[in-house]
This record gives structure tokens, C-alpha cells and sequence, in this order.
């Protein structure tokens, strides 16, 4: 039980600061006791002032943000493909990610504080794994995956396998994510997401919506839904992509996919918000976002 | 502002009282010795990038265009360096968990949460707080606003917010109404003086000009 | 000379946290995590064992060495209920609310006291919790005081002009209800001060975030038994206040950590702290009923407010005595018949109840702006028109209300025309319609409020106390001590215009000197700093320059009426001659020739010295026992839009008009405006504190208590009016609450107007995002 409600101390910590892959891979791989990889300590920091963690003195901190090849974004064969210790405010300035995945740029840009955006990072954002993590769903209607790496190999999944529950992903023990990347969206292709929060900035969302569409104002002939915060981790919602697919984009298909979405999720409640507001905010954000999309594509 | 190859070199900390007494390295190594600090190691060579658990690193950084060589224990936030082992104590502990922005400083130019910046990550990199805007005895141009504009009342945010506001300035001289407004809501004022804030940046982009 | 502003933002700012003294020790607080508990066994011995603790302090160590805090305020009357429990700085039996300090470490440095903190062992007994006020008035509810017949603290009534008359002329009556969450002020800076004990002299120092230091003086002194004359409170740089630092609690711990260490100690109080063993505000509900007459006349009130105060306050009685201004507010600037309002205080085990920016004049406006918009609504009235037809007029100032208040003065309809100047509400009204036909949900919010402000009241530490010294140093510069500490709210420069303007010296000659408890007086609350320090420091100086010019006169060999200052130059008449700067002329006075040359009759009625301490009282109080000496006017129009599907609302304009009276400094009072509009809106649409049904509080940091950011602040538009009130030596009024009271009610009222085609009353706040999607989902079928 806590007994002591004040700011607590950070524990000793055993600081490592690999410069280079291989130095990382094989640090991880060798290391004894307990440790953590951290890139920004934006949550880190706070999750031991706060109570949440507890780790005792002698905890291995391995800071990844020496390794200059975690770092970058850059278009190669078709996709795009972060670093996973790229700093959020860097895929806000990227050239690349403003002019090809836009709605990346603009869930990040709403993420915490500009102070926090210059210095979390996307892999961080992911690891932490909490439901409401503001570039997951955003990621996850861009049909991301996401590669780790052990001493021994590297391993690819689809965002979408990768979180397990809130804190826990599919990431083995001593890897080290390494990077995220998704296709390069096309032209006939639109995504737009939003977010909603008790206040407007510098808040945790209390659900955080994306969708993706692909065809025309005739027809769609492909789509995407994913939300944050209103399952244990954050979700493609396929159930709604049958309701649309193949369909004319009018309102009311609009509006029974997104009725569909937010009949798929099973939201909770918390101080932040009810499983009833959740819901009935993911079929309205959704039905905008879906017209939004369909006005892009046209 | 740019850094001075030729700033001065301080081993000494700000002051010798409590504050700054703990990791001055200046003295020399019996000063360390007799507060039990064990082997200073630098986070800078290649072949030591661990500081082990209980031990005090070295670590150089400027800070207000003077650098600095300092022996900290790696848990140490920059936030406590700046305020305890320097004592420049111009920036504010708020929350201590990156929720309010009061230790905004600004690294290599870029404002971040002092608190949520570990000391070790700083190795080699140029820190600016509020005391660095100072052109010497005289107020910078951002300060200068602040004053003008009255954008503060209690004064517990306002460094964080001047800070926050030069940040943005040194990436956009020329920032829209929209823009300021969005760069400084990791600051929180609680007594509400924002509208005193935004005007003084947009009168300090002015002055920067 | 460095003014506190360029200080402040030159980073050279002094406030608690950045208090360093030599061998200075560390102090954090452990809390309880249960709300209602027993403490079967309390086991420091871990924590003692970390290498640099120097000593753990609990709860039976405070019971032994210090007394129960002292009351602060206490009324009795017939058919009234006041109690007041014994409380100490810390329990040693029971704890009662999530984060009650059961201990506290002091150690060498902050992070050691963390470490030994989180190891102390304590073993409760778990009590049934009282989780609201609802549920601790029921019979049979747990007590929090053994000695107490229930959980009832408070229960005033109050029979204000003719209630049974005013309901019998009526031509409807409407009823009402209200409900407000719990807030805290929350400013960045949590509390915090350093205490140190002499133990040859006997006597203790204190610095720190003290916003009432002659009054913390009192009941430290009190707490910690020592004679009143041997302790020292000096107010440091205080990060913002808003009422929530006049208290004399953890700062006992921190003297008696000091006492019996015998070293300097520090306590600096992390936000989470300051939230969960925060002072708490507001979450009243009202239910009532009011009278009218069919054209609009507002006849009476009949009200009760229910208050959740928490536990017993660290402030004895303060909390309790917020309910007075609950009570007496609504009848705000209108001409009414009668009242009968009836306000209640549950004990709960929530923390304490104390002061915050309004302490009860905002929830009785707040109600009353509520009911008259509605009953306007119901007349087919527009907000604007009821209004005009009650304001009490210019003409008839000063204007003794039903509820004993004795109006200074002002311009209320003259307020409320030059906002609707501002704001084209026909337009707003135009496009309200024409929006609702596509959906679009505008609504425009319009509320008037006076702020009772200066507080005065019988029984109690805030009877009307203030003391001001302004001199004249040998060398010409001023000092000026006053009890108003400068807490954020502009008094340092508010009285180096209101001294520099009476005597004619230069502003920067002026020096405004840190508030310590050598003065005598309440300190800055109720928004009495413009009004009863200000009177003072104005009265010091005038008697000031009053001499000044007797003794120039005499230096000149002239008469008083042809001495001129200004800017800092002394002159005589036409004569350009005969002119001294300020040094010059005190030098005169003071050295060379000194006393010796001045007037005899200077000498024989002991005069010789420039410098003049001096007290200050209302004018009106005591011959009408008003409460407080200054109304200050605003009107406040806001248009907002509402999102009604996510219940998101938008504030598209913001207007405000101010009669603060004389105005002091414009740039204080726009920044006063600023800041409690700000805070108004944070209560009105975020702002809650919420416990679960174990009296958990839920939200304990800045993430989860949300307070406004820039992007939730609107663009202000401000008019001032400038009617100087008779009653104060300025003219000036207070008006530091005004702003968050008349806000917080025109954000509400704006958000209930938008909703009105749905039927919906908001008769709740905050009017959060889930809350109004909740009462749009639940009112009666679609758009009427």
C-alpha cells in the first residue's frame, strides 16, 4: 500500500548509453538484472515519481538515443520507415511524413506538449503500450508493422499483433524495437483521425479515433478503422471494413459503419471517461471521419 | 545566442553553500572524496557507456554559454543539477513529472521538461534557462516583453514560459497568433495570464527582428 | 533599482523552494491511504535506519509537543449549529481523509527523506467512509467526530427584509436547483517554508509561501505553544495563492521538526500533495424556490445550500465561515424583497474545505445568476431585460440591502448597456436561429455580478485588521510595509503608485518591503488588498506628505500651501530657487541640520520623523455592520457554441465589463480579469475533483485535475468603468473574485441557452464534454 502520496525518488540507476547497434544488442543480450530500455523518459520518469513503478536501487537503464540508426525517417521501396527512437517533433517536421501520411503528423501534434513531443519517441509511444497510445491508431489504419531486434535476429509483425494489453506487447525479452514501417499511401487513398480529450491540449485522450479509405466517391473498395482508449489496447476495428467495402460512400453506409465500429468496442470506465461516452463518441467521430475521407478522395 | 568557444570554464559551481557543494569538482578530488562519492567516471569516452549504480559520473555541459564539468549520480534529473549542484535556482520545480512546464529549459535550442531530462543525457549538450536570456545586467528582448506585456503575476511559471516562448522564437521568428498559442500549452499558468503571454511573444518576435 | 518584476523574470525570484540555509534539513509528509482508519500501529524504525534521516515525526510525537490548532472563527446563535472539532497538526489515533499526514521524516537532503518515507510501516483499522454530504446528513451515517451528535458542522438561517411577504405577492414561483463539483485553486507552486528554532533565544523564524503572516503568526504560535512575540513569519516570493496558502498546518510540523532537531528544516510540498491534502472549494448543491411577479420583478428567495466541507478545516471555523457569503450573495445588485436562505456544512471524509478566489460569494451569484436566467426564459424575457428591471439604480447609492450590505456604489445598468455594446447579442441571437435549423448549437450567456469584497466580519481573524507604515529614509528613499503580501495579484506595484502618487516622489524611490508578521492585519483575502491595505498605505502617505510639506515649508520659510512635489523634486512656490530633491530634503531632516532646525512645535508634539504607521477601517461597517466595505461591478456576456453530439462546447466570445472604481493599475486589473476568467471557465466546463465511494481521490495530479492551458483560454475583450467608491481612502474597490465569480456563471448560462431547444437545464457543473453529451442523450425525445 502506498503510504507515502509525495513525489517519489528515482531509484540508483546503472546508466548505459550504447552508441552503436551492435553495443546495444549485445549490452541487452548480457545484461544482468533488471533493466529498461528508455528513448525519451517522459514516462518513465513519472511512472516511478508517481508510484506506479517500482524498481529497486541497482535498475539497468539503457538509453537507446545514442544510437544514431534508430533514429530518421526516410522513404525506401515504397514505404515509409521510422527509427523507432524518432522524436515525435521530428515526424511533425518531416517532409516526408507531412506530405505522405499527414494524419501521422497530425495525431502526433496533438500528443502531450511540445516539450514532451521534443523529446518522447514513436517506439516509446508503442512500447509503453497503453490503450490510449496516440500514435497507434493512426499506425495501425496505415497498415504499420513494426521490427525489433535480439543479438540473434530480427522479427517483423503487423502493428496490429503487437500489443497484448495495456504495458505488454509481443516484444521478447532483450529486443529492442527498432523500427516502424508502413506503405507509402497512395493517391487514391485518404486517412484522417481525431482524438478527444477532457480538454483540448496537453491531456490523455479519452478515445482517439483514425480511418483509412481506398477508392472513389463511387465506391470504396478498401477501409480501416482503429481507435485508442476504448479497449485494453489500442484496436483495428474490422467489423465496420465489411460494411463499407464495395459500397457506395453515401451518408447512411457512412453512418452504419460507424455504428458497426463502435458496437465492436468494449470500452471501460475511468476517471477519464464512461464506456457509454466512448461508445457514443466512437460512432460519431467516426462517421465524421469516414465523411472527411470520402470528401478527400473526391 | 550563439555559444562562445570562449565562454569561461566553471569547475565551481554556482555557489559554495549547500547548493553545489555536493558535486563541485573544482576543489579537486579530496572535495568529492569527502562526500563519498567513489570512482568519476565520464559518459563521453566510448568504452565506458555504463555508470554503474551508486557512483558519480562526470559529465560536461554548458550551461548559459558556460560549460561546466560536474560529477553527478546518474538518477539525478538536469532539473536537479540546475537548481542543486549549480543553484540556479531561475527554474521551477513544478510537478516533477512533465505535466505543468515550469523547468522548461531549453537543450540545443529545443525547449524540453528539465524534470523528465535525466543529467547523464545532457553530456556535451548547450542548456539555456532563464538566467542565460539575460544580456548581462540587462533583460533579452523575450524578457523585455514579458515585462512590457505584464505576462505575469505570481511568477512560478514565468520561467518556463519565457524559456518556452524563446524556443519557440529560435524556430519560428515569425510565429501566427495560432502557433504561439499551441507551442506554449505544455506551460501551465494558473493564474491565467495567458493573454498577457501570447501578446508579449508576439511583441518579442518583434523585438527579435 | 530592481523592481520585483524585473526579479522575477530575470530569474531572480526567492520563493520557498529556492530557500537555502546552512545544515538546512528536509521534511516530507507520509499519508494515509485510507479515508476513514484507525492507526492500530505506526513503526518508524525502518525509516530511522536510512543513513541520513535525522529523525522521524509522528502524529503522537505532534500531540505530545504541539496543541490543537487554534479557532479561527466561531458563532453561536439561537437555532444555529456551529461545532468544532479538536484537531491536531497530525492524528495520532485516526485518520480521516485520503492523504491525511500520519508522519513526517527529516532527513539531510529531500531524496533521502523520499526513500525513508516509503518505509515507514502503518497499520490501520479501516472505518466506513462518509463519501458525500448527501450521505453523511443521513441518520445513522458514520460519525468523523465521536463527540459530535452527526455529521452536521454548520446550519445558518437567515431571514433577510420580508421572505413570507415577498412569495405572498408573487405571481409564480419557480423552483430551482444547482449543484457544483468540488475544485481546488491549485497554484504551480504547492506550499512550502522553512522553520527554524533557536533554542538559546527561544524563539522561531519561519519563511516561506505565508500569504496572512501576522495570522499565521497567531496560530503557529498557538499550535506550537510558544509566546506569540517570539515567532517571526516573512512571506517569500509566494507562487500564487488564490486563499490557499493562509494556512498555520503542515508549517507546525515543520517548526516542531526544527524544535526538536534544532537544525534549519525545509518542507516544499510536491503538487500531489497539494492536491490530495489540498484545500478544497465549492461542491455545494442548492435547492430552493424564488418568487416573481409576471413582468419580471424579483420578489424573494427561499434556498438552502448544502455544502460538503470535508473534514474538519486546518483553518478552525473558516471553512464554515465561507457559508455567510454563500448565503447573503444572491441578492447580488437587485432590488428583492425578501429571503430566507438556510446554508448547511457536512463533515466528510474528504480533505478540508478553506479559502479559494470566491469563498461563497461565487455560489450564491452563480445560483442566482442561474435562477434569474431561467425565470427571465419562463417570461419570455430576455436575460437583458429582467436585469434592467431589478438593478438597484445610481441614484440610490449608498443602498443598504435585505441582507444587511451596504452598497457603495456604481453604475449597474450603465455596466451591463456598455457589454451589450460590446457584443451584438442580436446578431448572436440571429445566428443562434439560424444555426439551430442545421444543427448548430450557439448559445449566448449573459450574467451581472457585484463582488462583496474587504472583508469585516465579528468572532472571528477577519474583523477588519491592517496596518501600514510608509517613511522616508535619511537618504530619500521610501519604504512601505503593509500586510498585503504580494501573492500574484500587483500589490507591490499597486503601492508604489498609490504612495509615489500622493507624495510626489519618484516611483522608483519607493520600495515595497516583504510581508512579515511585524505588521499588523489579515493579509490579502476577499479581495481586501485594494481596499483595506491600500486605504491604509494611502492614509500613511497622505499623513506623510502632510508632514513633508511642514517640514518643507518650514526648510523654505514658507507656507504649507506653496509647497509643490512632484517627480521626486520639492518646490516652493514659483521659486525655482528653493527646490530639493527627496535625498536632499530628508537629508535636511534627518542629519544636517536635523530635527534641531525644524519647528518646535514639530519637536514638542514628537513629529520629527518621516515615517507614519497607521490603521484603517470601513467606513460603513460600523454603524451598519455591512461584511464588507466595496462592490465592485462586471457584466460578462459569452457566446458559446456546443458540439451536442460529443458535448464539446466552444467559447466564441468573451466580453467583460469592470467597475473596479478607481483604477490603481490597469495592467494589474486586466490581468486580474485574465486570470479569474480563466479559472471561471476551468470550474465551469473542467475543473472536478472526484473521490470514489471510499473516498479515494481520483484525480491527484496536474494530468488528471485539468486546469485551463493557452488553447483553453478565449480572447478577452475588457471595458472598464471607473466609479471611485466613497468607502475606500482610493477609491478603488477590491476585485480580485469578481472575474472567476461572473464567469463561471456566464459559461454555464451560455451553455443552458445553447441546449434549450433540448429542454435542458444545467443545473450542474463542471458542464464537461461527457456530461453534456449525457444530458442531451437523456432529454425528452430530439430538438424540441
Amino acid at each position: 500500500m502506498n503510504q507515502f502520496i509525495g513525489s517519489r525518488a528515482l531509484p540508483d540507476l546503472v546508466y548505459h548509453r550504447p552508441g552503436t547497434m551492435d553495443d546495444l544488442l549485445g549490452l541487452v543480450k548480457g545484461i544482468e538484472g533488471e533493466y529498461r530500455v528508455v528513448a525519451g523518459c517522459t514516462d518513465f520518469i513519472p511512472a516511478i515519481r508517481g508510484g506506479k513503478w517500482r524498481f529497486a536501487d541497482g535498475i539497468n537503464v539503457v538509453d537507446i538515443r545514442g544510437v544514431k540508426a534508430l533514429s530518421g525517417i526516410r522513404e525506401e521501396k515504397g514505404e515509409i520507415v521510422m527509427g523507432a527512437a524518432t522524436r515525435l517533433s521530428d515526424i511533425l517536421v518531416s517532409p516526408v511524413i507531412r506530405e505522405k501520411a499527414p494524419v501521422l503528423a497530425d495525431a502526433v501534434s496533438q500528443m502531450a506538449s511540445p516539450q514532451v513531443r521534443n523529446t518522447a519517441t514513436v517506439g516509446g509511444n508503442l512500447c509503453m503500450a497503453s490503450p490510449a497510445a496516440d500514435t497507434a491508431p493512426p499506425l495501425l489504419v496505415l497498415d504499420a508493422k513494426v521490427a525489433w531486434r535480439t543479438a540473434d535476429g530480427e522479427e517483423t509483425t503487423p502493428l496490429n499483433k503487437f500489443f497484448l494489453g495495456p504495458g505488454a506487447t509481443v516484444l521478447p525479452p532483450r529486443s529492442v524495437l527498432t523500427e516502424i514501417r508502413f506503405p507509402a499511401p497512395g493517391p487514391d487513398e485518404a486517412a484522417r483521425r481525431t482524438r478527444m480529450g477532457q480538454r483540448t491540449a496537453f491531456v490523455c485522450s479519452i478515445i482517439s479515433v483514425a480511418v483509412w479509405l481506398r477508392g472513389g466517391p463511387e465506391k470504396i473498395e478498401a477501409a480501416r478503422i482503429a481507435m485508442g482508449a476504448v479497449a485494453p489496447t489500442p484496436i483495428l476495428i474490422t467489423a465496420a471494413e465489411s460494411v463499407l467495402i464495395g459500397k457506395k460512400p453515401n451518408e447512411a453506409t457512412l453512418a452504419e459503419a460507424a455504428k458497426t465500429a463502435a458496437s465492436n468496442i468494449a470500452p471501460i470506465d475511468d476517471l477519464r471517461a464512461t464506456a457509454d461516452y466512448r461508445k457514443s463518441l466512437a460512432e460519431t467521430l467516426t462517421r465524421r471521419l469516414l465523411a472527411a475521407c470520402v470528401g478527400d478522395l473526391a | 545566442m550563439k555559444h562562445d568557444p570562449k565562454a569561461s570554464h566553471c569547475q565551481c559551481g554556482g555557489k559554495m553553500s549547500r547548493r553545489g557543494f555536493i558535486t563541485a569538482l573544482g576543489v579537486g578530488a579530496a572535495g568529492v572524496a569527502a562526500t563519498g562519492a567513489m570512482t568519476a567516471r565520464t559518459a563521453t569516452a566510448k568504452e565506458t557507456p555504463m555508470i554503474p549504480s551508486g557512483e558519480m559520473a562526470r559529465i560536461d555541459l554548458t550551461v548559459n554559454d558556460r560549460a561546466h564539468t560536474l560529477l553527478v549520480e546518474p538518477r539525478w534529473t538536469l532539473l536537479h543539477v540546475l537548481r542543486e549542484s549549480l543553484g540556479m535556482t531561475g527554474t521551477k520545480a513544478g510537478c516533477e513529472r512533465g505535466e505543468c512546464g515550469a523547468c522548461t529549459v531549453l537543450i540545443d535550442d529545443i525547449p524540453r521538461y528539465a524534470c523528465l531530462t535525466l543529467a547523464m543525457e545532457v553530456q556535451g549538450r548547450r542548456i539555456v534557462t532563464l538566467e542565460g536570456l539575460m544580456e548581462g545586467e540587462k533583460l533579452g528582448p523575450v524578457q523585455e516583453a514579458f515585462l512590457e506585456e505584464d505576462a505575469f503575476q505570481c511568477g512560478y511559471c514565468t520561467p518556463g514560459q519565457i524559456v518556452a516562448a524563446e524556443g519557440l522564437l529560435r524556430a519560428d521568428p515569425n510565429p501566427s497568433s495560432e502557433t504561439i498559442t499551441r507551442a506554449m500549452s505544455g506551460n501551465l499558468c494558473r493564474c491565467g495570464t495567458y493573454p498577457h503571454i501570447h501578446n508579449a511573444i508576439q511583441s518579442a518576435a518583434g523585438k527579435r527582428r | 533599482m530592481e523592481s520585483r518584476e524585473h526579479r522575477l523574470i530575470s530569474g531572480r525570484g526567492q520563493y520557498a523552494d529556492d530557500l537555502d540555509f546552512p545544515g538546512m534539513a528536509h521534511l516530507v509528509f507520509v499519508g494515509s491511504p485510507h479515508a476513514h482508519a484507525r492507526i492500530v500501529r505506526l513503526d518508524v524504525a525502518e525509516a530511522e535506519a536510512v543513513p541520513g534521516v535525522i529523525r522521524v515525526i509522528t502524529g503522537a510525537d505532534v500531540v505530545e509537543h504541539t496543541h490543537p490548532l487554534p479557532v479561527q472563527a466561531n458563532f453561536t446563535s439561537p437555532g444555529w449549529t456551529w461545532r468544532l472539532a479538536e484537531v491536531y497538526a497530525m492524528p495520532a489515533d485516526k485518520v480521516r481523509w485520503h492523504g491525511e499526514p500520519v508522519a513526517a521524516v527529516v532527513a539531510e537532503d529531500e531524496r533521502t527523506a523520499r526513500i525513508a518515507a516509503d518505509k515507514i510501516q502503518v497499520e490501520y483499522d479501516p472505518l466506513p467512509v462518509v463519501a458525500g454530504a448527501e450521505d453523511a446528513l443521513k441518520p445513522n451515517a458514520p460519525k468523523l467526530y465521536d463527540d459530535w451528535p452527526d455529521n452536521k458542522q454548520v446550519h445558518l438561517k437567515f431571514d433577510f427584509g420580508d421572505p413570507d411577504a415577498a412569495f405572498k405577492e408573487a405571481d409564480r414561483v419557480i423552483t430551482v436547483s444547482n449543484r457544483e463539483g468540488r475544485v481546488t485553486g491549485l497554484p504551480i507552486e504547492g506550499r512550502g517554508c522553512v522553520g527554524h528554532y533557536d533554542r538559546g533565544k527561544g524563539t522561531l523564524t519561519m519563511w516561506g509561501a505565508f500569504q496572512t503572516p501576522y495570522l499565521q503568526r497567531h496560530n503557529i504560535a498557538a499550535a506550537m505553544g510558544l509566546p506569540e512575540a517570539r515567532v517571526s513569519i516573512n512571506a517569500v516570493d509566494i507562487g500564487g495563492a488564490f486563499g490557499l496558502k493562509i494556512h498555520a498546518w503542515k508549517e507546525n510540523v515543520v517548526a516542531l521538526a526544527s524544535k526538536l532537531t534544532g537544525r534549519y528544516v525545509k518542507w516544499f510540498e510536491p503538487q500531489r500533495d497539494f492536491i490530495v491534502t489540498g484545500p478544497h472549494q465549492r461542491d455545494v448543491s442548492w435547492q430552493g424556490e424564488v418568487a416573481v411577479k409576471n413582468d419580471g420583478t424579483l420578489l424573494g428567495l427561499r434556498a438552502t445550500v448544502t455544502h460538503d466541507l470535508g473534514v474538519e478545516s486546518t483553518q478552525k471555523g473558516i471553512a464554515a465561515l465561507s457559508i455567510f457569503p454563500a448565503c447573503s450573495s444572491p441578492c447580488n445588485m437587485y432590488r428583492w424583497k425578501g429571503m430566507h436562505i438556510e446554508g448547511i456544512g457536512a463533515v466528510t471524509n474528504k480533505s478540508f474545505y478553506c479559502a479559494y478566489r470566491g469563498y461563497g460569494k461565487d455560489k450564491g451569484i452563480k445560483f442566482i445568476e442561474a435562477v434569474i436566467n431561467r425565470v427571465a426564459r419562463e417570461l419570455n424575457m430576455t436575460p437583458e431585460a429582467i436585469r434592467f428591471k431589478n438593478f438597484i439604480q445610481p441614484d440610490e447609492f449608498p443602498f443598504k440591502a435585505i441582507n444587511n450590505y451596504v452598497l457603495d456604489n456604481g453604475d449597474y445598468p450603465g455596466t451591463l448597456n456598455r457589454a451589450l455594446e460590446m457584443v451584438d447579442v442580436d446578431k448572436w441571437r440571429a445566428e443562434q436561429e439560424k444555426g439551430r435549423a442545421g444543427g448548430r448549437h450557439i448559445g449566448i450567456g449573459i450574467v451581472t455580478s457585484i463582488e462583496p469584497a474587504g472583508v469585516a466580519v465579528p468572532n472571528c481573524q477577519m474583523g477588519g485588521l491592517t496596518q501600514a507604515r510608509v517613511a522616508i529614509c535619511p537618504d530619500g528613499t521610501v519604504e512601505v510595509d503593509s500586510d498585503r503580501t504580494e501573492i500574484g495579484q500587483g500589490s507591490e506595484i499597486s503601492h508604489v503608485n498609490i504612495v509615489s502618487g500622493i507624495l510626489g516622489c519618484k516611483k522608483e524611490d519607493v520600495y515595497v518591503r516583504p510581508v512579515t508578521s511585524e505588521t499588523i492585519g489579515q493579509g490579502p483575502l476577499s479581495s481586501r488588498g485594494a481596499v483595506w491595505p491600500a486605504s491604509a498605505v494611502a492614509k500613511a502617505a497622505k499623513q506623510l506628505r502632510a508632514k513633508v510639506d511642514r517640514f518643507a515649508a518650514s526648510m523654505f520659510d514658507a507656507t504649507v500651501d506653496d509647497i509643490r512635489i512632484a517627480d521626486g523634486v520639492i518646490g516652493c512656490g514659483k521659486d525655482t530657487e528653493k527646490q530639493l530633491t527627496f535625498a536632499e530634503f530628508a537629508n535636511k531632516a534627518f542629519f544636517f541640520p536635523g530635527p534641531r532646525r525644524l519647528p518646535k512645535e514639530v519637536l514638542l508634539e514628537h513629529e520629527q520623523l518621516l515615517s507614519v504607521t497607521t490603521t484603517w477601517y470601513s467606513p460603513s461597517t460600523p454603524e451598519s455592520g455591512s461584511s464588507y466595505t466595496t462592490f465592485c461591478t462586471s457584466a460578462d456576456i459569452a457566446v458559446v457554441e456546443v458540439d451536442t453530439e460529443t458535448g464539446v462546447t466552444k467559447i466564441l466570445k468573451y466580453a467583460h465589463v469592470h467597475d473596479a472604481g478607481t483604477v490603481i493599475s490597469k495592467k494589474v486589473i486586466d490581468g486580474q480579469i485574465h486570470g479569474g476568467i480563466v479559472q471561471g471557465i476551468g470550474e465551469a466546463l473542467m475543473e472536478e475533483l472526484k473521490y470514489d465511494r471510499n473516498g479515494q481521490l481520483l484525480n491527484t495530479s496536474f494530468a488528471e485535475y485539468l486546469i485551463p492551458t493557452a488553447v483553453e483560454a478565449p480572447v478577452i475583450e475588457i471595458a472598464h468603468l471607473v466609479t471611485p467608491s466613497p468607502f475606500s481612502e482610493t477609491g478603488a474597490k477590491g476585485m480580485g473574485e469578481a472575474p472567476i465569480i461572473g464567469s463561471k456563471a456566464v459559461i454555464l448560462t451560455a451553455v443552458e441557452d445553447a441546449l434549450s431547444p433540448f429542454g435542458i437545464l444545467v443545473e450542474d457543473s463542471p458542464a464537461s464534454p461527457e456530461r453534456v453529451r449525457a444530458w442531451v442523450n437523456g432529454s425528452k425525445g430530439d430538438e424540441q
